[in-house]
């Protein structure tokens, strides 16, 4: 399927990209707070977004990711703050007239116009001519693989196609910035991962600054240029993906992002922490209390297999070229670590191993109570 | 299914900056309902003015008052009973067994409200047995048929808005009968579109005239109408205590209802769908 | 206790439904004794339902239908018909559609506007069930005391007519009377928008937000989303609706009885006077013509508006 987009689609969205060449958009969203009643969905989010990049904007429910697009959309309005589009304030523009293209997390294709028309909406709204209008409605129907369906309606097409239509609609108007609101959150995995390779193509292609909100950090690790963590209406970290998952800033982009353990240890004088047995630096914030929790990746664990150590194997996870492998260690502590799937097919269930921190400075975040 | 996430994630349309008025309310808005209400509200007053508050404590005194409310409440309930006995199983079992017939249905329930009462009650003479039409039941029985539509549409909507194949077999694997999950599993889901089918079929009763009037049944709004012929004002005075008992009654009926639905997670209660409540993404 | 849900029987083997997809498709399917067995097994379970529209709709209609064609001694005839289409009766149809017509299309736009204020009220909750109570009161509410409500309002010495003259200007001296044809559309429009009200309440749920922001999102102004995507949308719909008032104003009976006493000829009317024996007797069927008469033009409207519905769920999902 995508390699329908090669041929056409090139020459098409070359055409279209050299408007943009000239110089993406920058997009600045700076100290927004927006509460919903006693809710605080936003808490002085800000967020600097430089020209033709895909920022990514990852978190649970509720912590105010969609609030946040939205508001850059136009739908909502901040409580305080504001939206800066290369450098203009665009907080008092009506969404109508921002300029920007959004695809929607389901079912926002108007169901009484066919595919084409669809597309061609908005340039209908630009009072561009219906020659003209329908010409690059096909050729962008034709960027993202769908041009046999041109002449379908919405109910005909199955949601990965309709989302795909969505996309090209949005792209239609050569926004200035282009909003996603968890566009593949209603598709099947196989379709999803598709048109995650096809949207980061097609973005990148266009140099179209992207805001893209998800829940799914795999999504956002893979298609974006940044990643802002988000949580309760705060922005706890924003950097490039590699630095999220091996340098997270606080305990929950640590948690949140890939498979951390938590080991308990007590923090001692000058900056160090004491636990499994071997005291090594600490990284980052120090807690204020002594007794915390040492956060370590299953890939940072040592683990040998020795007579009377410290855990005994619980379980053995097939991942592929890597097994993880369950220790339950003394203090009712569960880790999880990971080994080369040749070496861990040797851990039987109940073998004794032990499992130790190497010697490189980690993260501590206060011990939680179960 | 996606049909149903993408129902259960749609709220009120979005909050739009528009023309506002001090209240931060859309003016035109404002104009509208308060037309309206000037347009609906008017001649009750009007009624009032005309009536005097006197009329209305004449209006309990008068001979044939109580025994036409009465009737005329004895027969919400029991066409209540009966429609609700007839509609739910058959919707249920529709909603299961027969999902290709629903589109017939809805077409087959739309039929009594547009085949017009009087004629109704013409065929309905012309064949009941005598035994039936002495008796008031048999208004009761032609009042099911004018108050099928509107229950079916709620307890279809009802239906609609529960994954009703999926929670009976769940029910089913768990070992339970048909009766036990209809009255454990389905009837208790339903309690908000039951709600709505009752209040329908209240006012319509509450309401009738025309059949009663040509079967000579002493109804309530038949004898607001035999009595109009004595006192003008006192027949004016009953009309707007029938009026305002009815509203008050649906209102009661109705706020419980959302009260009790809100408890369990369920919609506001509406006449005709049970609307989800909004959901504040995040 | 019985491990599943059927109607009472014997439980189905692998016969049951579901199964059958998995087979290979096989000689095309014949209608065999245990299919149909089968087929209306599963058809008992709305039997009650069927047997009691049978009895209480279908049954006198068949009645009205073949009354219509009889004469008083049970024979064939076509003159009740000949009757009911001519003359006073003819006249009392012609009233009859135009009244409806106006009494339709004109709350039909009122009402979907009204709706719309209130599906759209942000804080509307509150708001939204006190309107639809009152919609619910309102649409059953006609006849005498409705006509009364109206003659004490705009009747020539109701208050709204008083506060008019007061001003300036007297509605009866320039030709307006509550007792005609316009008088009456006014009063009809009290039970017709609330009825309107409520049936198209359902439909503007089906329109989806998300199509309103993805239009103002592409630049679209409110006229345009209402000209390209809402309006089409809801059209089927509101077409649906307007032939249901069309219906509902049709078969309105009492209303126009209580306030212009017969000085109109309205078919619904003349067919109660056939019932309250105001008529020259061996002309009763003439009655059942008129009702023969009616339920066509509804059964009419009713085609179209079952045609609409369907569009419009292709759209609403």
């Amino acid at each position: 399927m995508p390699t329908n987009t090669t041929g056409n689609a090139a020459t098409a969205a070359d055409t279209i990209g050299q408007a943009e060449r000239g110089g993406g958009t920058s997009v600045l969203l700076r100290d927004l707070t927006r509460a919903f009643g006693a809710t605080r969905a936003l808490d002085g989010l800000s967020i600097e977004m430089a020209p033709g990049e895909l920022v990514a904007l990852l978190g649970p429910s509720g912590c105010g990711k969609t609030t946040a697009l939205r508001i850059v959309a136009g739908f909502e309005t901040a409580d305080t703050g504001s939206v800066l589009v290369d450098g203009k304030d665009i907080s008092s523009v009506p969404a109508a007239r921002r300029d920007m293209g959004m695809v929607f997390q389901s079912y926002s294709l108007f169901p009484n116009m066919s595919a084409l028309d669809n597309v061609g909406f908005g340039l209908r709204m630009r009072k561009i001519g219906a020659g003209e209008r329908r010409k690059r409605a096909g050729d962008l129907l034709d960027m993202v693989g769908l041009a046999p369906q041109a002449s379908q309606y919405p109910h005909q097409l199955s949601g990965g196609q309709q989302q795909r239509v969505a996309l090209a609609r949005a792209l239609a108007i050569e926004p200035r910035v282009l909003l996603l609101d968890e566009p593949l959150s209603a598709l099947d995995a196989k379709v999803r991962l598709q048109l995650r390779e096809q949207i980061r193509t097609l973005q990148q292609r266009l140099g179209t600054t992207t805001l893209f909100v998800t829940h799914d950090q795999e999504e956002a690790l893979s298609m974006a240029d940044r990643v802002g963590v988000m949580s309760n209406g705060r922005l706890e970290q924003i950097a490039a993906p590699d630095a999220l998952y091996t340098d997270p800033a606080t305990a929950f982009v640590a948690e949140f992002v890939g498979v951390m353990n938590r080991i308990p240890g007590e923090l001692q004088a000058g900056d160090q922490v004491t636990a499994l047995g071997s005291t090594i630096p600490v990284r980052g914030h120090r807690p204020g209390q002594s007794a915390v929790d040492v956060l370590v990746r299953p890939e940072g664990l040592r683990l040998e297999v020795v007579e009377n150590g410290n855990g005994i194997v619980t379980t053995r996870t097939f991942l592929g070229s890597v097994t993880r492998v369950g220790v339950q260690l003394s203090g009712d502590v569960a880790v999880q670590v990971d080994r080369p799937s040749a070496e861990a097919a040797a851990l039987a269930p109940g073998a004794s191993v032990a499992v130790s921190l190497p010697a490189q400075p980690v993260l501590v975040a206060a011990r939680r109570v179960s | 299914m996606a049909a149903l996430a993408e129902r259960a994630s749609e709220g009120i349309a979005p909050p739009r900056r528009r023309m506002t008025g001090p209240l931060g309310v859309s003016i035109w808005r404002w104009v509208v309902l308060v037309v309206t209400a000037v347009y609906f509200l008017l001649p009750l007053w009007a009624a009032l003015r005309f009536a005097g508050i006197g009329a209305f404590g004449a209006v309990v005194g008068e001979a044939g008052f109580t025994s036409s409310l009465a009737l005329s409440v004895r027969l919400a309930v029991i066409t209540t009973l009966l429609t609700i006995a007839l509609i739910l199983p058959t919707a249920v079992y529709v909603h299961l067994r027969l999902p290709k017939l629903r589109r017939l249905f809805e077409g087959i329930t739309i039929l009594p409200i547009v085949i017009p009462p009087v004629v109704l009650i013409v065929g309905v003479l012309a064949i009941a047995p005598g035994v039936l039409k002495g008796t008031s039941l048999l208004l009761a029985l032609v009042y099911v048929v004018l108050a099928m539509p509107f229950a079916y549409r709620a307890i279809d909507a009802g239906l609609r808005a529960l994954d009703l194949k999926t929670i009976v077999e769940a029910s089913n694997s768990l070992g339970a009968g048909w009766r036990s999950t209809l009255w454990r599993v389905i009837l208790p889901n339903l309690r908000t579109a039951l709600l709505s089918a009752t209040v329908l079929t209240v006012a319509l009763v509450l309401g009738e005239f025309t059949i009663a009037s040509l079967d000579l049944y002493q109804t309530f709004p038949v004898w607001i109408y035999v009595n109009s012929q004595t006192s003008g004002q006192v027949s004016v005075a009953a009309s707007l205590l029938a009026l305002f008992v009815t509203w008050v009654f649906l209102l009661a009926i109705t706020v419980l209802g959302s009260w009790q639905s809100r408890k369990t997670g369920g919609g506001e209660v509406t006449l005709f769908t049970v609307a989800r409540t909004e959901t504040r993404g995040d | 206790m019985d491990q599943t849900v059927q109607a009472p029987g014997p439980v189905t083997g692998p016969g049951a439904p579901g199964s059958e997809a998995a087979a290979d498709p096989g000689p095309p399917a014949r209608l065999t004794i245990p299919k149909v067995l089968r087929g209306l097994r599963r058809a008992a379970g709305i039997v009650p339902f069927g047997v009691y529209m049978a009895l209480f709709l279908i049954a006198p209609m068949v009645a009205v239908t073949i009354g219509a064609f009889q004469d008083n001694s049970g024979g064939f005839t076509l003159s009740n018909v000949n009757a009911a289409t001519h003359g006073v009766y003819l006249k009392g149809f012609w009233q009859s559609i135009i009244l409806s017509v106006l009494t339709s299309v004109i709350p039909g736009i009122l009402g979907l506007i009204i709706a719309w204020a209130i599906f759209t009220a942000k804080r509307g909750r509150l708001l939204r069930q006190v309107a639809i109570t009152a919609a619910g009161v309102f649409a059953n509410f006609g006849g005498v005391p409705l006509a009364f409500l109206f003659i004490a309002t705009l009747g020539s010495s109701g208050l709204v007519s008083q506060w008019l003259t007061s001003l300036g200007f007297d509605p009866y001296t320039h030709g307006f009377t509550l007792y005609s044809l316009s008088g009456v559309v006014v009063v009809y429009l009290y039970f017709q928008i609330p009825l309107m009200v409520l049936v198209i309440l359902p439909a503007l749920e089906g329109l989806r937000p998300a199509w309103r922001e993805a239009a103002e999102n592409l630049g679209a102004r409110t006229w345009d989303y209402w000209r390209y995507v809402g309006g089409p949308v809801l059209l089927p719909s509101f077409l649906g609706c307007v032939l249901l008032l069309f219906g509902s104003a049709l078969s309105a009976y009492a209303t126009t009885e209580a306030l212009t006493n017969g000085t109109i000829p309205l078919t619904s009317i003349q067919i109660g006077s056939f019932l309250n024996g105001n008529v020259i007797a061996g002309q009763e069927n003439i009655g059942k013509a008129l009702g023969l008469g009616m339920v066509v033009i509804i059964a009419v409207a009713m085609v179209i508006y079952v045609a609409m519905q369907r569009r419009a769920a292709k759209w609403l999902r």
